[in-house]
Order: C-alpha cells, then structure tokens, then sequence
C-alpha cells in the first residue's frame, strides 16, 4: 500500500481533528484580526467624519497622507524612534542577558529589577517620568541643579525629548526581551563552551564564535519584536509627552489616533494611515526574517 | 489551501461592501416612559443635575437613566452608539458637528418652549439649513482671568476695576509687579487651548471665521499682533512656555500653577469657578477680560441634543424643554456656577449663592463679547482650526516658526477645516 494510499484510508474524523482542534482559535483570528485589517483598508477608501456617513474617495485619502506635512513628520520620527529603539534593545538586551546569566551576586535582584517595569501600565510609567524630565519641578533638574549642572529642557527640546522618549521606552520594554535572550542562552549547549575551553579559547573568542552565532535565531526574534514595538509605541509617549514638544515625538499611531479619534475626525485617513504602517511594518519584518533566514543557512 | 483561499475571497468580499450605516431618519416611537441620557460632568453639575432629573421623573412620571461618561471618551462612545443603531435618547455634548445628521429637529415638538430662547450668537450653529433646531445651548462657559487677590494685596497693586476693564499692557504690567513682589515663577499663565488663545484674537479685534461663521475672518495684522504679544509674554517668562510645549497636541490646563501660588494672574474660564472656590487655599478673584480692541472674551459651552434613532423622540424633547427652562436653568447655574444660555435669565442675571461677585464678572464679560466670537467659537471648522493654531503657536515658541508664518499657517488651516465642514 502506498503512503498516499494509507492516508486516504485514514477515518474521516481522524483527517478532521486537526482542523477542528485550529478552528477555534482561526475564527477568532479571523474574525478580531484579519476581517477588521481588510475592512479597514476599506475603510480608507472612504471619507467619513462620523464613522456613518461614508464618501466613497479611492485614493484621495492616500494622496492626501503623501501631501500631508504632519503625516511626514510622524514618519520620520517614527523612523528615528524604531531605528534607535530596535538597535539599543538589541544591543542592550543582549549584553545584560549576557551578565545576568553569569552567577554573579544579586542575579535573581537584578533579573527582577529589569523586568518589573515590562508589568507596569505604560500610562503610568509615562506619567511618573513625565513628572521625573520637567524641566521647571521635575526630580532630575532638582538634583542636576543642585549641583550645578543646570537645568535643561528634557521634554521641551524636540531632540533631547526624543532621547527621553526612546530612552523611557528602552527601561520599560528591555526586561521581556532580556528575557528572551536569556531563553536562547540557556538554550546552548554547554558542551560547546566545555570543547572550546580544552582548545584554549579565551572568552571573547568564546563569545564571538559560539555564543552570538547560536544566539542568532533568538536575536532575530527580539529584532523583529521590537521592530513591531518601535512602530507601534504609542501609550506612554502619550502620557509623557502628548507628541510634543511641537511634533518631535508624534509618532505614526498617535498620528492615526488623532485622526480616528479626536475632532476631526477623519476615519479614511486614519485607515490610510495604519494600511501605511502595516506595510511598511510587514515588509520590514518579511525582510528581517528573509535575511536571519538566508544568513542561518550560510 | 484551496478552503484558505475561499475563506480569504469570502472575507474579501464581505469588506468590500461600502462601511458604515446610514443615520436611520425615524424610528418606531414607544411611550414606556423611560429616558436614557448620555452624560459627562464637568463637576459641581451632577449633583444639581440629578436633583433636577429627581423633580422631573416626579413631574412627568418617566425614568430618566443618567448614563455618565468621561469626557475625553464621550464623543467616540456616541459614534459607536449611534454606528450601532443603539443612541441615548439624549446626550450633553461640547461639541455637534460630527453629529449634525443624526441630530433631530426640536422645532417638531417643543417648538413654543425652545426656539428663540437662547443666545443667538449661538444660532448658525444649533440651526439646520432649513431651520431646525438641532441642539440647544444648555449651558454658556465665558473665557477669562482669575487673580490672586493675597499677592496683589501683598504687593501694593490694586485689583482691576470690574466696571471699565483694564488693557492687555496695564493686565501685563500688574501681572510683573505681582510677580515680583511675590517671586512667582510666572506672572500669567492660559491653559494649553486653542479656545483660550480665541479669546486674545478677539480682545485684538478678530477671529479664526466672519460673523456669519462662513469663510476666514483673520486679519493678518491683527492676528500677529495677537501672536507675537504672546510669543514675546512666553519668550520673557511671564507665561510659562514649558508648559504650551510639554503639552504636545493635549490640552492642558494651566490650574496647578494657580492654585500652586506659581501665577498672579491665571487665563482661563468661568468653569473653574467652582474647583477654585473648593481647592484654593488663598483669596482670589475673577477679573474682567483685558481690553485692546475690543472687550469681553471669548464664549463656549455644552448642548442638549436628541437623535434621530430615538425611539422616544416626543419625551426626548419634553425632557430638554424643562432642562432648559428659566427656572431649570437657573438652578443648575446657581448650584453649579455655570453660566445661563437663556436670554432672558441674561438680561435679568443670576443672582449666585456662592462667589456671586465672580460669576457676575463672567456675566459681563458675556454682553461685551463681540458677536463674530461666538460665531468662530460655535463654527464646525473651529476644533480642527484650534488644533493647528495650537501646533503653530507651539512652533513660535519653539522659534521654529515666525509669528507671520504662524498666521499664515493658522490661516490656511481655517480655510481648509471650512472646506471640510462643508
């Protein structure tokens, strides 16, 4: 009998198991996830100011993004964010995963002190150092001036608010992807490190030749998460800086916000916009993912 | 793979339709004497409100729900109800423009109660095209400043004569003696608003629309007057620039650095009143709006609307008439300092039971106001024309922009939120 063959003769609910055991969660999916992505590129065929009446417009609303300074400008900030944000958690989340899976003193303090704030509500960690960088009460400038190091203008200076932004966002997120990496390192074989120590090699070659390369499928995932992060922050950055000082820290979902959800109300164009991002979000990751691929099998 | 690929067309397909539904015209009316009512509090109104609601249930015998919402989510709620099919019978809003379609005209019930009642530099805007009355103006905020009465006492600078307003220059020159005298962080500080910054405009003669609300009312000379007194009062420290910039696109009230003692001098409206008469550990006081060009200040305030979708449009309107009636409405501004929208309780006043001489203040400010500022403040284009002048001004101050280029900006953007609205 023919592998093909005993797979056909398998019992109808046998072949069906599978799908109904997927369904489930597929509906969802498609009904919370995939429905609402294309109803919403629909969606930003049309004009609406009330989300009733409906003008059917093509593709004004994206010539209209294209002309749009505001829409520009959220763009490039969120492209310095998300650039500056998936870089330094890369790099941070791998070097402190690195250290605190050594058996140093205090591991299990340190490890709890980097991931308490992944538990904490973005609106409230936006608030609190929101009252931590102003500039005329804040506790930062207190302490700066006490000792004489001025008073400068954290959330009021477009690029110093950018570094606060992006630096609020490294303390609040870097703890789930330590998390991550510590999985991938605890993943590798010790038997490796065991063989390259009898050759002689010191821990820098240790690190550079075992470590980073098998920590590589981990690091992927934590470039890609935080990729999709980066273009998706939004919360705390609303409470800590309200996308001030003068847009420097309006990004493309508080743009699409805005437009969605605060007069005027303008559904197309928010629709337009997160179709904008979702592209641009999924070919950056498709491209992300293509190329940890082609480098894993080099 | 091919049941996916079916599935996807399927999905395609069943988006493809055009979104949205169409604000239904009428619907089936019932009479099971129940009333749902949308509502966001500012404060010292709920209590005066649901006092009312008591009398009224008593009266007509039907129950009203009070459904309370917080503001900030008020208008997104109302669009998913309505999106829904499921809309309050009646809703309390700031702002109906996005509403104007599903609005119903009050005319057909409570004609003889509500037309003409009401302040008519709020007209073009509750008004349909062929009439109707699609909201009615159920409370009037006056903009305006409230000073610190123990600094300027302590430091020698007498207090504005209510009678015969004081000019921007002598407010300015007070604010700096105060602050002075008191080593405040600032001496004037205005909420983070497009409104508020309304009301310097219309002290300088002009506004975002013309009287009839239809096209830019701007005068480019006098709105870069307005524009750079304010930049300069910003660039020197007498307003907290911080403050405008850390805000980004919020608004943000400038209240803290008043009640904090940080500010003599503090620009905002008649609604604080209240908050002020609880919170203040100091004596204050309102004061009558600067003068430049013209006086007064700058008007704003809350509607009572039905919809078209209720199913209980008759006791909807009944209900609004007596919630605005003269004696409705006069309680509600006695229990709550508000300010009444009714003519004739503007002519006669209100006489209040706490901070009288304060609200009496805002009163006057009301009839000195010129009427091309209640036209741009109740304009459909004005919330989209605010928030840029808001971004715009925010530019000067960061002197990424001049004041000239900040009005031609502003400027483009009334023309553009007009075209919008139309």
């Amino acid at each position: 009998m023919s592998p093909s063959h005993a797979r056909r003769a398998k019992p109808w609910n046998q072949r069906l198991a599978p799908y109904l055991f997927v369904l489930p969660n597929m509906l969802i999916f498609g009904l919370f996830v995939v429905y609402p992505a294309i109803n919403n590129f629909n969606i930003s065929l049309y004009d609406s100011r009330n989300g009733r009446d409906f003008t059917f417009v093509g593709g004004a609303n994206y010539q209209e993004l294209l002309s749009s300074e505001a829409f520009w400008s959220a763009a490039r900030a969120t492209a310095v964010f998300a650039t500056c944000f998936v870089v330094l958690t890369t790099v941070l989340s791998v070097a402190l995963a690195l250290m605190l899976n050594r058996r140093i003193k205090g591991r299990a303090f340190f490890r709890t002190v980097f991931f308490l704030p992944v538990v904490l509500s973005p609106v409230v960690v936006g608030l609190i150092w929101g009252w931590i960088f102003d500039r005329g009460n804040g506790l930062l400038n207190t302490v700066l001036g006490r000792i004489g190091l001025g008073q400068p203008g954290w959330l009021v200076d477009g690029g110093l608010a950018m570094i606060v932004v992006i630096f609020v966002g490294l303390w609040m997120h870097i703890g789930f992807y330590i998390l991550i990496i510590l999985a991938g390192l605890q993943g590798i074989d010790p038997t490796y490190y065991e063989a390259a120590r009898m050759d002689g090699a010191t821990n820098w070659q240790q690190l550079r030749k075992i470590t980073l390369p098998l920590l590589r499928p981990t690091t992927m995932v934590v470039i890609i998460l935080s990729l999709i992060a980066g273009f998706q922050a939004f919360d705390y950055i609303w409470t800590l800086t309200g996308g001030g000082p003068i847009g420097a820290t309006t990004l493309m979902v508080q743009y699409i916000y805005e437009n969605a959800f605060e007069s005027p109300i303008r559904y197309g164009l928010a629709a337009a916009a997160s179709v904008v991002l979702f592209i641009t979000v999924f070919a950056l990751t498709l491209l992300n993912f293509l190329y940890g691929r082609r480098k894993e099998a080099t | 793979m091919r049941r996916i690929l079916a599935s996807c067309i399927a999905m395609v397909t069943l988006a493809a339709c055009a979104p949205g539904t169409t604000s239904g015209g009428g619907s089936e009316q019932v009479d099971d004497k129940t009333l749902t009512y949308l509502y966001f509090t500012d404060g010292p109104d709920e209590q005066a409100t649901r006092s009312l609601i008591a009398d009224y249930e008593k009266k007509s015998g039907v129950k009203v729900d009070l459904q309370i919402v917080p503001f900030d989510n008020l208008e997104q709620r109302l669009q998913a109800r309505l999106s829904g099919g499921n809309a309050p019978d009646v809703a309390r809003l700031t702002n109906i423009s996005p509403f104007r379609s599903d609005l119903l005209d009050l005319n057909q019930f409570q004609k003889a109660a509500l037309d003409g009642q009401f302040i008519d530099g709020a007209n073009a805007y509750v008004k349909g095209a062929n009439g109707e009355l699609l909201a009615v103006p159920s409370d009037l905020t006056m903009n305006g400043p409230m000073v610190n009465v123990d600094q300027f006492k302590k430091a020698g600078v007498s207090l504005p004569d209510v009678t015969k307003p004081w000019k921007w220059e002598e407010m300015v020159a007070a604010a700096q003696k105060v602050q002075k005298a008191n080593k405040t962080q600032y001496a004037i500080a205005m909420d983070v608003s497009g409104h508020r910054f309304s009301t310097m405009l219309s002290q300088f003669g002009t506004a975002f629309f013309s009287a009839d609300g239809t096209s830019v009312g701007l005068d480019t000379q006098k709105t870069t007057a307005a524009v750079k007194l304010f930049a300069d009062l910003n660039a020197s420290g007498v307003m907290p620039a911080d403050l405008w910039l850390q805000a980004g696109s919020k608004y943000k009230a400038a209240n803290e650095i008043f009640l904090a003692q940080q500010t003599p001098v503090y620009i905002s409206g008649n609604w604080q009143v209240s908050a002020f008469a609880k919170d203040a550990t100091f004596t204050w006081a309102a004061a009558p709006n600067p003068c430049q060009e013209t006086c007064g200040g700058f008007p704003g305030g809350k509607f009572m609307v039905s919809f078209k979708q209720s199913k209980r449009q008759q006791a909807a309107a009944d209900f609004i008439a007596f919630m605005n009636s003269k004696e409705s409405q006069e309680r509600l501004a006695k229990e709550a300092n508000f300010l009444p929208t009714r003519k004739d309780l503007i002519s006669s006043g209100v006489d209040y039971p706490q901070r009288d001489a304060d609200m009496k203040v805002f009163l006057a400010d009301v009839s000195r106001t010129p009427p091309q500022a209640f036209a741009s403040s109740y304009s459909p284009a004005f919330a989209a024309t605010a928030k840029a002048t808001v971004d715009a001004l925010g530019k000067v101050l960061a002197k990424s922009q001049t004041p000239e280029q900040a009005v031609e900006t502003i400027k483009a953007a009334a023309e553009k939120a007009i075209k919008d609205t139309k």
